[in-house]
């Protein structure tokens, strides 16, 4: 009926197999894609990427031998006007052949597979543990009382790790399943509801590992990003040390050395403060302003900006805080030189304005988020912000260094 | 047992060795007359024939199939560059929901099932399914569903939780709107379709088969459909089970995924996909069943170790039931269920190996003819194994961390399902297209639709792999510049290679469409002849499309492939083989020897009302209640009628009443 030329299955067999084979085999040498899963940058994601090339491969072998074998065959046995075959029913040399080949290759994969799933259960090495929340659509990073940390931290936006060290992650949800994934340095670990999950990291170097939530959590699932920041161990006793201090100034009125704008943004900030934990504020009476859970919201917890400054992104690691330039130098520096970099936190020049400012006149139009929704609210809402009052707020931000 | 509109007229046999009517259907109810059209607009609702409602399940999941890929391409154009606008964060969740929902339950399922209920029959010589207007009601439900959930795009919005739906975003809490409510229903709904559907092939399958049919001589695709129909008869109980746990959590506040009630959400995901993976199974074996059928009528040899391509069916039957967690290796089952389940998804490997070596071999050795049939067959054994391939390396669990939820799943699960499922589906169209409408579908239109379709398929799900492996996650309805990358594999481009590639997919699909109409156009120059492919099968000893009582004579099976034996036998001497029958020859002895006596069961009007009655409830249950209470009437009114309508008509509801003419028996009809 038809003639299939050798055209067509060389034209078969050519693109798909070059886009397996290329993708499995060369995909190691990607720059700058910085979730690849091939450019391993912790001892876990390592054991993962060594376990993995040899499936990977064996796969591309199997797949090359199958369709070589299909080609052949279509090639040869196409009629020419050759009598009908017999109509033997099998061979059963291959059909056992095919069965027990197949099964020793998996269970040669089995074996160092098993050992990679234990050797990655392990949690009593982890020197460093913290407690990892996902809400909609951000993650919260909170450092318990621990060795080499006096007070606890709680912090969003980014995830501050020590170098060559195994870090404990504790991974929780306040209400979805969100998933928490940097390829650079282990797989995925599913933040669930009313579960704590732990999940090693270790980073090699200094430097930003990008994440992304990677289980479907709703509306705005594909903005909820994540950076891991990692500093030797004398920089992350700095950002610790840092980190556990309050905010200045506790209360507008008895600091004299902020300038007018801050301090009209300082009081302007007391509505935020019912959700956004700022460490350090008192109230008229000198207590603590704690932003409690709100009925409005789910579940009633908002990013901590006590150290906004001393991040480079905002509203859950959605939007940068730092001008592309500013990103770029931080994102390019040497792992020596980055420490000393990422710790200098926002200055003056470096700050987003532009996004900040428009994040604060509309944050719904940026980033979807339902907070008006039926039942309770989740994200951020349009508070119909004057121009003057972003102006003070962001002046305000600025000193929470 | 399936429709025919008026008895055979058998004076000697009527009454008096004839299954007596306990009572008429105008006794039962006193006004309604049974339908008794066997052509025209009307038959097509009330029928039982098993074709008529073959062809109704193809149609319908065809324009399915167009609405699921319309809705992927939308999804591609949203992606084709960083930050895309076409769709809001809202819209697009909602579209991937909807894509996977309608591509799944509403495609591929039901297409299966088209191919299921118009072969499965003539596969085994039999003259109907057991339970034809069960057969019937199983149809109308999955319309029903299948519309009711389409409508919530108009009703306020589709669910926008992924096809997997999973707690506790779908709760009112996360998903408010109707859309998860729809979606919950509607499933539910086309579920009471696989069920029963999946019942009546069994009993079928099991019960009536043709004389000397024995089980290990019947066609390959008759046995893949048993598998599948025995996957779907204890999978989609699950769901179902899950369906209304969630339904009650919405609509009543229940609390069984609700972490603040003390609920664990892991459950739903047990349950998802306890009936998840099978179902995958479910989308493909029906695929592997045509392929086997038609891979060995071109290669003009019997399928290679048939034995072991039906205990490897049944091994992934089987095994499949083990393997549900693998979707879950990142949701923290600890290391030892993680293992263990590691394992048994390698081990599922074996299986599905063999059928692939088992397909090779069916060539190797062959008198391969490449028709579009045959090209699709050939192409699903490639695109299959590069799917089942990347799956062996999403089987190692620690990879599957990395991999899973990112678009190397997608790429694999799209060449499992695009390359396996649906190309097997494309197959069977070309290879039974003349067997169902007698008219032959197009081969130059057919060879332009295969080609354009492998072309966009591995242009569009090729890439992916690409996409995943650098880290590009699921269901992100936009994705940064900041992250793209700036290599060879960056993001952008590989993004705009798919999204290209799916329009090429899509204007292959557009080319079946058009070879439709266009066959359509000149049937009376295509007309098939009675065997156009020179096959193997009983389902090809009748006419083209078979006539309502698919056999004159139900043939009684000496062989596997026992068309091809009545047609070929070894030369005594030279062993080599030679015709020694026509198909039309074969046809005539048939027709000389026509039974006289062929007993089918009657249209039914109840089928399609009891169907209508569900979608009633489901409207009822989202936007009022007082439509619960007339859906659950016409139910019950549907329910009584049905069960007061005996099987087979009483001679006076004819038109005109065939009065003491009817009712001679052949065979006893079940009650369907």
């Amino acid at each position: 009926m038809t003639r299939p030329a050798s055209a067509h299955r060389l034209r078969r067999l050519g693109t798909p197999l070059a886009i397996v084979a290329g993708t499995v085999l060369m995909a190691g040498c990607a720059k700058n894609e910085t979730q690849s899963i091939f450019t391993p940058k912790g001892d876990n994601a390592r054991k993962i990427n060594d376990l993995q090339r040899f499936p990977m491969v064996a796969a591309c072998v199997v797949g090359v031998v199958v369709f070589a074998l299909l080609g052949f065959a279509v090639y040869k046995f196409k009629d020419r006007g050759q009598p009908i075959p017999g109509q033997g029913h099998g061979n059963s040399m291959i059909e056992i052949g095919t069965v027990v080949v197949s099964a020793v290759l998996l269970g040669v994969i089995a074996v160092p597979t098993t050992q990679t799933i234990f050797k990655l259960a392990k949690t009593n090495d982890c020197k460093t543990v913290v407690n990892v929340t996902g809400q909609r659509w951000w993650w919260e990073y909170s450092y318990p009382v621990q060795a080499g940390i006096p007070k606890p931290i709680v912090t969003s936006g980014e995830l501050v790790i020590p170098t060559g060290q195994c870090v404990l992650l504790r991974v929780m949800s306040r209400d979805v399943i969100h998933s928490y994934w940097i390829p650079a340095l282990n797989g995925k670990k599913d933040a669930v509801p009313g579960r704590v999950q732990p999940l090693r990291l270790e980073a090699d170097h200094p430097g930003i590992y990008d994440g992304q939530c990677t289980e479907f959590c709703g509306l705005s699932h594909a903005n909820m990003k994540m950076e891991a920041v990692a500093l030797d161990a004398a920089d992350f006793a700095t950002w610790v040390t840092k980190q556990t201090t309050d905010a200045a100034p506790t209360a507008a009125k008895v600091d004299t050395s902020m300038d007018k704008a801050a301090a009209d943004g300082f009081t302007t900030f007391s509505q935020c403060s019912r959700c956004h934990q700022v460490s350090g504020r008192v109230d008229a009476d000198g207590n603590p302003v704690i932003a409690r859970a709100d009925q409005n919201l789910v579940p009633g917890a908002a990013p901590n900006l006590t150290h906004l400054m001393s991040r480079s992104t905002f509203a859950g690691a959605t939007f940068d805080l730092l001008t592309p330039d500013c990103r770029a130098n931080l994102r390019t520096a040497s792992p020596e030189a980055f420490g000393a970099l990422y710790l200098k936190g926002v200055t003056p020049e470096c700050l987003n304005r532009d996004t900040l400012e428009a994040w604060l006149r509309d944050p719904v139009a940026l980033k979807p988020m339902m907070p008006a929704a039926t039942g309770l609210g989740q994200g951020m809402p349009n508070l119909k912000l004057s121009e003057n009052a972003i102006d003070q707020l962001i002046a305000y931000l600025e000193t929470l260094k | 047992m399936a429709i025919i509109e008026r008895p055979i007229a058998t004076p000697a046999l009527a009454r008096a060795g004839g299954i007596t009517t306990p009572v008429g259907p105008k006794q039962a109810l006193g006004v309604f007359r049974r339908p008794v059209s066997s052509n025209g607009w009307r038959s097509w609702f009330f029928t039982v024939d098993h074709k008529q409602l073959g062809i109704m399940y193809g149609v319908v999941s065809l324009t399915f199939f167009v609405v699921g890929g319309l809705e992927a391409l939308l999804i591609r154009l949203q992606l084709a560059q960083p930050n895309g606008k076409i769709l809001s964060a809202d819209l697009y969740n909602q579209m991937f929901t909807m894509h996977a929902t309608t591509m799944i339950f509403l495609f591929v399922m039901p297409m299966a099932a088209a191919f299921a209920n118009y072969l499965v029959p003539l596969q085994i010589g039999a003259r109907d399914v057991a339970f034809p207007r069960l057969n019937a009601f199983g149809f109308w439900c999955f319309l029903a569903g299948g519309v009711f959930l389409n409508t919530s795009w108009v009703f306020g919005g589709a669910a926008q939780g992924g096809w997997f739906m999973y707690a506790p975003n779908s709760s009112r809490l996360f998903s408010p709107g109707h859309g998860v409510d729809f979606w919950a229903f509607g499933l539910q709904v086309t579920g009471i379709a696989s069920l029963t559907g999946a019942i009546n092939l069994i009993v079928t399958i099991l019960n009536m088969r043709a004389p000397g049919m024995k089980m290990m001589k019947m066609p390959i695709f008759t046995w893949m459909v048993l598998i599948t129909q025995f996957l779907l008869l204890f999978a989609i109980p699950v769901i179902t089970v899950a369906l209304f746990l969630l339904s009650f959590q919405r609509t009543f506040g229940a609390t069984f995924f609700d972490v603040r009630a003390g609920a664990d959400p892991l459950l739903w995901q047990h349950l998802f996909w306890i009936f998840g993976h099978p179902e995958v199974y479910i989308l493909v074996l029906p695929s592997f069943g045509i392929v086997s059928e038609v891979l060995p009528v071109f290669a003009r040899k019997p399928l290679f170790g048939y034995p072991l391509v039906v205990f490897s069916g049944a091994a992934i039957g089987f095994v499949g039931w083990g393997v549900w967690a693998h979707h879950m290796f990142a949701s923290g089952l600890g290391p030892v269920s993680v293992a263990v389940f590691s394992f048994s998804t390698m081990a599922i490997a074996i299986p599905t190996g063999v059928k692939i070596i088992n397909w090779l071999m069916t060539l190797w050795g062959g008198k391969l003819r490449f028709t579009t049939a045959m090209l699709f067959a050939t192409g699903l054994i490639f695109e299959f194994t590069i799917g089942g391939l990347s799956g062996v390396t999403h089987a190692v669990a620690p990879s599957d961390t990395q991999q899973t939820d990112t678009y190397y799943i997608v790429a694999h699960f799209h060449y499992v399902l695009f390359g396996g499922a649906v190309f097997g589906l494309f197959a069977g169209f070309y290879y039974w297209w003349p067997k169902a409408f007698g008219t032959m579908l197009n081969e130059t239109l057919g060879k332009i639709n295969f080609w354009l379709m492998v072309i966009g398929m591995n242009l569009t799900f090729g890439p992916m792999h690409i996409l995943g492996l650098q880290g590009q996650p699921r269901r992100m309805y936009r994705y940064d510049t900041s992250r793209v990358g700036s290599g060879f594999f960056n993001l952008t481009f590989w993004n705009l290679v798919a999204t290209i590639g799916s329009f090429i997919l899509a204007v292959g699909v557009l080319f079946f469409i058009i070879n439709i109409f266009y066959t359509y156009k000149r049937r009376q120059l295509a007309k098939a002849p009675l065997d156009p492919w020179d096959a193997r099968s009983v389902e090809w000893m009748t006419s083209s499309p078979p006539k309502a009582h698919n056999f004159d004579v139900i043939p009684t099976i000496t062989n596997l492939d026992e068309f091809f034996h009545r047609k070929y036998a070894a030369d005594a001497e030279t062993g080599e083989l030679r015709p020694v029958a026509t198909a039309e020859e074969l046809m005539a002895i048939q027709e000389a020897n026509a039974d006289k006596n062929i007993h089918l069961p009657g249209p039914s009007y109840w089928p399609i009302i009891l169907a209508i009655g569900l979608p009633i409830i489901g409207y009822g249950i989202i936007f009022s209640h007082i439509l619960i209470a007339i859906g659950a009437t016409v139910i019950f009114f549907a329910i009584f009628g049905w069960s007061m309508e005996p099987s087979v008509p009483d001679p006076s509801d004819y038109d005109p009443p065939s009065g003491n003419d009817g009712g001679g028996t052949k065979e006893l009809a079940t009650v369907g």
